[in-house]
């Protein structure tokens, strides 16, 4: 069953949550609504449900436009953040809730309702607890029974709105992880909104990038990751390194470092933007002008990664830097000393704010923070950093 | 950082927090001394008071003072006011916080400032207002009075007095606990397939049980409590038009005090069974609430 939305708009007030979005999800499909809070993700999720309407736009659900048709009338399984269990019934009787309130004629037997919900249960690993209420659950619990209760109908698509966002570090990756095995069995389609982009990449078949209610990139995670379609996107997924350049025939110059830009190969002089996430800057032992000078300020061991901290010698710029730790071992460095930097692989920006001439890969400035180094702009985003993770 | 407490410290913090506060030992009992003196002073005496009194004569003149044909008019009239009035601020409560607390909607401010409007005004004021509307010289009153239907100075008036004095306390108690529940629930049984009606039977009114019950056992002690709205339309005819707080004052200004009292204790046991029901309902509460 597939979704198609087209030009779809919610605005709140004056404010525009979702901003003329138009995105398809194949059957079968499971993809990601990311993006930082208020971009818009969620109220688009809900839009697709019918829990809210939208000002303008259409949304088709498996070939049939929706908009007359009621949150009860569409047939699609929500998960809600906080899982939303009702509070006053035991596992069993909130997984069979879509199914006794059926109209009559529609309703299963007794004897059906309860073959059906344990075999729900089964699947989510909990029938042993079906005569539990929410509050004696963990966490984890309570989402996979919201996720089975969700399935009890039958629904055409399955929306999940944050549905790890409230679980600790350690059990949002195994059940995700599970979500993505399950998905893999059933082939539901699927859509889930989150904020976090290791969740994203890992989970997603396909992820639509969310900024102020609107779509900036959709594409399969390697793609959108390797290939980011705006400095925003580069921003978001992740880690990053910003310098500020000019690029001239393919190649990008930081004040004498040269970077490689060879799809900006037809722009004779702009302003640009370089982005270098922390593990695609090498330390090598010679300068040469695709390198640059850089004093070691600290270095903080996360896990299996050594981060390293320091200020670019010329500009004065700080400067993160990621590295296994057995090359750290290696290369024997200490505070205060000077190292050589050289970017593996860069990701370079016109920056249209500077720019008189024509421009590719644009970017609009005013909608990226101005944030230099490492830490992603939004305080929600989730390092993609293991260790931060784990 | 702070959402990720560990479990053990989690239950210490949780047990820190049941303890009792460590003072020097003289300053709780000085407190609990004073509190309890203040208690006993303006609500365990007069409450003594009245069952002394009310027995000053006998046992005798006990049971025959609360079943005179008046004071037993008076009790029936009390109950079928409360009978029609607390099942009525029942449905209008539920529905004025259904409404409240889970759509938004123009005039919602409004709303509830109108609900509250029974608890800001003196209920002299509210029988006043049904005086006005329904007396002889008021806008209703000479047209109903053509067809023979009296409002004031009849059991109608009383209904509706009673009424509006209890209109906030179902409401009032809902809105808040509505409030705080959100709407998750809902919208999950609404994208389950449930219609409105399934919505509010099975997700929102077992959620909000207790409430509703609290709300419903104020709403009945002020309903057969209420005096000053009554008194204004009723008028006072023995045996046809008096509630039991009417009738108590009849019989105490005709200096009767032990009947008075008689009849005063019977109101005093209503006070007293709606504390115990209210005790009982908040600690079921507070235990489901804690599980």
């Amino acid at each position: 069953m597939s979704i198609q939305v087209s030009n779809v708009s919610k605005h709140f007030g004056p404010f525009a949550a979702v901003d003329k979005v138009s995105l398809e999800v194949g059957s079968g499909e499971l993809v990601a609504l990311l993006g930082p809070s208020g971009s818009g993700k969620t109220t688009l999720l809900r839009m697709i449900a019918g829990l809210e309407l939208p000002d303008s736009g259409t949304i088709v659900l498996s070939g049939e436009d929706v908009a007359g048709r009621s949150v009860q009338q569409r047939a699609v399984g929500f998960v809600f953040q906080h899982y939303a269990l009702f509070r006053h019934m035991t596992l069993f009787e909130n997984v069979a809730f879509g199914l006794r309130v059926r109209r009559r004629e529609l309703r299963p037997s007794d004897a059906d309702i309860r073959s059906r919900v344990m075999r729900l249960l089964e699947m989510v690993q909990l029938d042993r607890l079906a005569g539990r209420y929410p509050h004696q659950l963990s966490g984890g619990q309570r989402q996979r029974v919201a996720l089975a209760r969700a399935l009890a109908i039958e629904p055409k698509v399955l929306l999940l709105d944050e549905p790890f966002g409230a679980l600790d570090a350690r059990v949002r990756k195994e059940l995700r992880r599970w979500l993505r095995r399950l998905h893999d069995e059933i082939h539901l389609t699927s859509v889930f909104v989150t904020h976090d982009q290791e969740e994203a990449l890992e989970v997603a078949d396909r992820i639509a990038v969310f900024n102020k209610g609107r779509i900036e990139q959709v594409g399969a995670p390697d793609e959108v990751y390797d290939h980011p379609a705006t400095a925003f996107v580069h921003q978001f997924l992740g880690h990053t390194n910003r310098f500020q350049g000019v690029v001239s025939r393919g190649v990008a110059n930081i004040s004498g470092t040269h970077v490689d830009a060879h799809e900006h190969a037809d722009v004779a002089h702009a302003p640009a933007v370089v982005y270098v996430r922390p593990h695609d800057l090498d330390i090598v032992a010679e300068a040469s002008n695709a390198s640059f000078a850089a004093t070691l300020n600290h270095t903080v061991k996360l896990g299996p990664v050594v981060r390293l901290e320091l200020t670019r010698r010329d500009g004065g710029e700080p400067v993160e830097v990621e590295l296994p730790r057995p090359k750290f071992a290696q290369l024997d460095l200490v505070p205060g000393g000077l190292v050589h930097l050289k970017p593996r692989r860069a990701r370079v920006f016109i920056d249209e704010r500077n720019s008189t001439g024509p421009a590719r890969g644009t970017i609009d400035d005013r909608e990226v923070p101005r944030v230099t180094p490492a830490p992603a702009p939004h305080p929600d985003a989730q390092p993609v950093v293991p260790a931060r993770a784990a | 950082m702070s959402a990720v407490l560990t479990a053990p410290a989690a239950q210490a913090w949780a047990a820190s927090k049941s303890r009792a506060l460590p003072l020097v030992p003289l300053v709780p009992l000085l407190l609990g001394a004073v509190a309890l003196g203040y208690l006993a002073l303006f609500l365990l005496l007069p409450l003594v008071a009245v069952f002394y009194e009310g027995l000053s004569r006998g046992l005798a003149f006990y049971f025959a003072a609360i079943q005179e044909p008046d004071a037993l008019s008076a009790i029936s009239l009390t109950l079928t006011a409360a009978a029609i009035s607390v099942p009525l601020n029942l449905v209008f409560g539920v529905a004025a916080a259904w409404a409240i607390a889970k759509f938004d909607f123009r005039g919602k401010a409004l709303l509830i400032t109108l609900i509250d409007l029974p608890f800001a005004v003196s209920p002299v004021i509210s029988g006043l207002i049904y005086a006005l509307i329904f007396g002889l010289q008021g806008w209703f009153g000479a047209s109903l009075a053509d067809h023979d239907f009296k409002v004031l100075f009849a059991v109608p008036g009383i209904v509706l007095a009673t009424v509006f004095v209890t209109f906030p306390f179902v409401a009032r108690e809902l809105i808040p606990l509505m409030q705080a529940q959100g709407r998750e629930e809902e919208e999950a049984a609404a994208s389950l397939g449930a219609g409105a009606w399934h919505i509010l039977w099975r997700v929102t009114l077992p959620n909000v049980k207790w409430g509703l019950l609290y709300g419903v056992i104020l709403s009945n002690a002020r309903a057969m409590g209420e005096f000053g709205a009554v008194s204004v339309v009723s008028g006072h005819i023995s045996g046809m038009t008096n509630t039991l707080p009417l009738h108590i004052e009849i019989l105490y200004n005709e200096y009767n005090f032990a009947g008075a009292f008689a009849c005063a204790s019977l109101l005093a046991l209503l006070a007293l069974v709606t504390v115990v029901v209210k005790t009982v309902i908040e600690t079921r509460y507070l235990k489901e609430e804690r599980s």
